[in-house]
């Protein structure tokens, strides 16, 4: 079964929230996990991960510090999301050929769609890499150099993005749809369930739309 | 075509202080940019045909049918399922779990197995499954009364009452039409780069045209099967006076606050073809015939339209004076000389109700298909890039933005209980929009996003302590709560009536003004609230069927035909 790229964003959109990510971070979190899926990359199994490793933790505390480099966390610990909104907010820098240096940021696949909405703004192909993996994206297209097959990965690294002057012919382009790691999006689901009230009577009575019979 | 003088003055647009508050959305009338009508346009330009391979229903009225429209270049099939549901199963509300009919719209012609794999999920609605191939799922409830009515008289070789048809205006009405990936179907990047996809929910409106056409259909079967021999087809007549019914409550609502730059487009589209329009020098006479002749047929239609709702009963009752007065003025007034749109308008905002001054916009623009039916073109979203924030946008640039486009909100104390009565959330139960009480419920840590007035003033008090200088990155490292209202905030600069200028959360907030901006977008008439939170409209009321799209001036459908009414 595969799943519509509107249904993985909804699910991942709730999801970040349910975690206690601000409206708008999670709004990044669900459109960076749309964004892999959609390139067949495993956005919703990462997605999970990382929300199920910083659930609950304060942004500060594995956001970056500040913006000058490298960007570190307080915890010691980066995180993708928080790291990749960062990077997208700054893109401007890549335009002007400096680099974007990450310590110790985790599932690094998700700073991809960031980095991949960088380079549409700054209408030049970006290179996120960490270890022996090597991604180039415009925006649009995405090539993935990854000879140990280590790309899903969730463990931390040390991640550098910066602006490169072409892609790499081989770039492959997005998928309209997703095919989602089972397990990972139950997780989503689960956490996803935490933004819903809890129905009481009184809010059936009050807070619902319609009438209830339909006989007329 | 003669090309048009040029204009000697231009209007400009008006502005969105004026236009995006609440009492004026909630007053919008359908207009040719109606979603509607743009589909309507693109059939019969087109020549659209229509065929129906497959109507398999027995005699309790349980079966399946299939609808096509051939556009030039592809097909697409309405797989309708009727049901035969028992009265206490039918409700209005999207939650319910049993329908009198269920419907896909497939892309392309449906194989045997496709039939058979729809059949296993498009009844079961929600709790069922499409796939890639489906564009729309959707259901329809019966009217009870009007359609027991329709068959009796039909299978007895009468025509129904029209009389009892205007009173409801629909045998059908949907709970749902769900497109753009929803339950597993295509999303709307799919099929955006169609042309017949270009304009917004054109899919939607296709379901619910062809879906008009298969109610009339089951209605004459039925009645063929009740009266045999005697029974008789509807006249067309009347049966081009039903239209789909659709009763909408709160899930629809957020949707205007969840798609800034969508709404944007709808409402700055309509905006410059007015501005367009008031901009006209001089008006031909076939241009003041047109429109009066419109003019004449509305009232009409909002003598039809019937509510019982105090709220709206009040509202038609101001509309069907300031029409008289709005007829009476242009008896009189010279349309023949410079601008005659302006200073109509000019008019009508000094002297008209809302609802009145927004039904005239729409009616100035029906003259002027060539000035305004290529801004169809203009109103999806196509910028996915929207949503990025400029992180190097310095806090006294936010601030400026902010309090140019949420001043009204600075000016709003929202400690004050009733500033902010309200809260948005989805209920366990149906993951569905509500609107509750913030003070009598538990739901304030269940809040959606819904209240960008009173997020973007806090958000303009914690700027405060900011060095005016710094990047906006900066300040959102430290205050990732605030990241949802700095993006709007640079949509706003960028998509001027990208936000509504009006509290969301107040304890007077009436949630069927925001149904009915999106509703009339869809091109709905006979907007019918229920509450303050549930409206019933009408779609494709007096609307040609499929094979009468050839017909001349197959466009003006909304507006009834004078002399037609009540014989």
């Amino acid at each position: 079964m595969t799943h519509s790229l509107n249904e993985i964003e909804a699910q991942s959109r709730k999801a970040a929230r349910g975690t206690g990510l601000s409206w708008g971070m999670a709004e990044e979190a669900a459109k960076a996990t749309r964004w892999l899926e959609s390139h067949q990359l495993p956005g919703v199994r990462l997605l999970a991960e990382v929300l199920t490793r910083n659930d609950g933790v304060a942004h500060a505390d594995i956001a970056p510090q500040t913006l000058d480099a490298p960007w570190t966390a307080r915890s010691g610990v980066l995180c993708p999301l928080a790291s990749g909104a960062a990077l997208n907010d700054c893109a401007d820098r890549l335009a002007t050929g400096h680099h974007i240096e990450m310590e110790d940021v985790t599932s690094p696949l998700l700073i991809v769609p960031f980095a991949a909405w960088a380079a549409l703004h700054i209408c030049s192909p970006v290179r996120v890499q960490w270890r022996d993996i090597r991604i180039e994206t415009d925006g649009y297209r995405i090539w993935v150099n990854d000879p140990k097959a280590q790309v899903g990965l969730a463990s931390k690294v040390a991640l550098t993005c910066s602006r490169v002057s072409e892609m790499n012919e081989n770039a492959s382009l997005p998928e309209l749809r997703g095919r989602v790691c089972p397990t990972g999006w139950d997780i989503l689901g689960t956490f996803a369930h935490r933004t819903y009230a809890p129905d009481t009577p009184e809010s059936r009575r009050l807070g619902a739309g319609a009438g209830v019979s339909d006989n007329d | 075509m003669k090309p048009r003088p040029e204009p000697s003055f231009t209007s400009s647009m008006r502005a969105p202080s004026q236009v995006m508050r609440l009492a004026r959305l909630g007053s919008f009338h359908q207009c040719r940019l109606s979603f509607m009508r743009i589909l309507t346009r693109r059939m019969a330009r087109e020549a659209w045909s229509f065929t129906r391979p497959i109507f398999d229903i027995d005699a309790k009225g349980v079966g399946h049918a299939v609808y096509c429209a051939h556009t030039p270049d592809r097909t697409y099939s309405l797989v309708a399922f009727a049901h035969d549901l028992p009265a206490e199963s039918r409700s209005d509300r999207v939650i319910a779990q049993a329908w009198d009919s269920t419907f896909a719209l497939f892309d392309g012609v449906p194989t045997k197995e496709d039939i058979a794999r729809l059949r296993r999920n498009v009844p079961l609605q929600e709790a069922g499954r499409v796939t890639e191939t489906e564009l729309s799922v959707s259901r329809a409830n019966r009217s009870v009364r009007l359609w027991e009515h329709v068959i009796a008289r039909l299978a007895d070789g009468r025509q129904p009452d029209l009389h009892e048809i205007l009173k409801v205006g629909y045998l059908m009405r949907t709970t749902a039409v769900y497109g753009s990936g929803k339950l597993g179907a295509a999303d709307r990047e799919a099929i955006a780069a169609r042309p017949e996809c270009s304009a917004p929910f054109q899919i939607e409106v296709l379901s619910v045209f062809l879906t008009r056409a298969y109610v009339r259909d089951l209605v004459q079967h039925m009645a063929k099967t009740r009266g045999g021999a005697r029974a008789v087809p509807l006249a067309p007549e009347i049966a081009r006076r039903m239209g789909i019914g659709n009763s909408t409550g709160l899930g629809m609502a957020p949707f205007l606050l969840n798609h800034p730059t969508l709404i944007n487009n709808w409402i700055a589209a309509r905006e410059t073809a007015i501005a367009r329009v008031r901009s006209v020098p001089l008006a031909s006479a076939d241009e003041v015939e047109t429109f009066r002749d419109l003019l004449a047929r509305t009232i009409l239609s909002v003598d039809l339209w019937r509510s019982d709702h105090p709220i709206q009963i009040e509202k038609l009752t101001d509309l069907r004076v300031d029409l008289q007065r709005l007829s009476h003025h242009v008896e009189a007034a010279d349309l023949n000389t410079e601008a005659p749109w302006n200073r109509l308008f000019m008019w009508a905002e000094t002297e008209l109700c809302l609802e009145a001054q927004e039904c005239l916009a729409s009616l100035m623009l029906e003259p002027y298909g060539d000035l305004v039916d290529s801004l169809a073109d203009e109103m999806s979203d196509l910028n996915a890039a929207a949503f990025r924030i400029d992180g190097t946008m310095s806090v006294a640039q936010l601030r400026e933005i902010l309090h140019r486009n949420y001043g009204w909100a600075m000016d709003i104390d929202w400690a004050e209980r009733e500033n902010c009565a309200r809260a948005w959330y989805v209920s366990e139960e149906k993951l569905e929009p509500r609107l509750g009480e913030r003070f009598d419920e538990h739901i304030a840590d269940y809040e959606q996003p819904l209240a960008p007035g009173r997020d973007a003033a806090a958000l303009n008090d914690a700027l405060k302590s900011w060095h005016v200088d710094a990047p906006i990155a900066a300040f959102l490292l430290a205050h990732p709560e605030h990241r949802h209202s700095v993006r709007r905030a640079q949509i706003v600069d960028h998509a001027p009536y990208a936000e509504i200028r009006d509290n969301t959360i107040s304890a007077d907030l009436l949630p069927i003004d925001m149904l009915r901006c999106k509703l009339a977008f869809f091109g709905a008439t006979q907007f019918d609230p229920r509450s303050d939170r549930w409206v019933r409209i009408c779609l494709f009321g007096n609307a040609p069927y499929p094979e009468n799209l050839q017909e001349s001036n197959c466009d003006d459908w909304p507006y009834p035909v004078l002399g037609e009414t009540l014989q």
